[in-house]
């Protein structure tokens, strides 16, 4: 099990998430784009580091994360 | 110092300035073009950014139509703000694992680059805690909504210069009723577009180390920008 955690974005207390563009069970490749998170008027698409089948979905459209948070988890 | 280009497009539509965006991100992500900072006056548009609705628009189709005011949803931060002649948009493509891969540090420099410019015609413009862009007293000289994808960044920043007030009461974007102000509110001298992105351009070089070289936009978009600023 992979965890997908919300990166490094500099200098940031914490984000939105504004939108899933992966779903649960969908397969993703390293590098695909998973997920866009705002903060300071900035969309910022946060990236699969490592690829798998989504298994779990921690942080939905509207809830905030922090550097290091738990996304999702990839299979 | 790096190099980094410059496309002044003068007064170019704002579809097309985006389409160019978009492909300036692809050619920047491939590391075939430098860092590249678009300069560009638009004709009337709302755009309305991830966090934004058409619900913000607070007058109805044919008074958009009579205003020749068009809409775009896009996925920059933000909600809806407005674009249209006198005022000045930037549109920074450039890789901020270059920058120290640091989002509100970035927002900062933007923003910072106003300040300085504003200082130097005789405006006093500030951040406020919370809401970026630039102010000067309570009221908005300048906004920013910015998308990254692989780091690299579009969409950027807007600077009213001389610009038509009324349209901007038309959307109410944050829920604020915010209030914009303008250059030309602040200063008895004209200052052209022209002028104003190249003060913000020695100051952006300046806060991000470039040497900036000018490239004809044709080059990327296939036709040559039209006109010249106003």
């Amino acid at each position: 099990m992979n965890e997908l955690r919300l990166p490094d974005l500099g200098e940031i207390d914490e984000v939105k998430v504004v939108g899933w563009l992966k779903k649960i069970g969908d397969r993703v490749e390293p590098g695909e784009e998973l997920l866009e998170v705002e903060t300071n008027k900035t969309t910022f698409v946060v990236e699969a580091e490592i690829g798998g089948k989504i298994t779990r979905i921690l942080v939905d459209v509207g809830e905030r994360a922090s550097r290091g948070d738990l996304l999702a988890e990839i299979g | 110092m790096r190099q980094a280009i410059h496309l002044p497009l003068g007064h170019l539509e704002y579809g097309v300035t985006y389409n160019l965006q978009r492909r300036l991100l692809e050619l920047r992500r491939l590391g075939e073009i430098a860092d590249a900072v678009i300069t560009v006056e638009h004709d009337p548009v709302f755009t309305i950014g991830r966090s934004g609705s058409r619900d913000e628009i607070l007058v109805d189709e044919p008074s958009l139509a009579r205003e020749g005011i068009s809409i775009h949803q896009v996925e920059r931060g933000g909600r809806i703000t407005y674009h249209g002649p006198g005022q000045l948009v930037l549109y920074p493509i450039i890789d901020l694992r270059d920058h120290g891969r640091d989002i509100r540090g970035y927002v900062r420099n933007l923003e910072q680059s106003v300040i300085d410019y504003l200082e130097e015609v005789g405006i006093a413009g500030t951040r406020r805690e919370g809401f970026p862009g630039v102010w000067v007293k309570t009221k908005k000289i300048a906004s920013i909504g910015v998308y990254v994808r692989h780091w690299i960044t579009m969409h950027g920043l807007a600077v009213n210069v001389d610009v038509n007030k009324s349209h901007f009461q038309m959307i109410n974007p944050c829920g604020l009723q915010i209030q914009v102000t303008s250059v030309a509110e602040h200063t008895t001298d004209d200052h052209p577009l022209t002028e104003v992105g190249a003060g913000l351009l020695s100051r952006l070089a300046r806060l991000f180390q470039w040497r900036f070289k000018e490239v004809d936009p044709a080059r990327f978009i296939g036709v040559g920008a039209q006109g010249g600023h106003r």
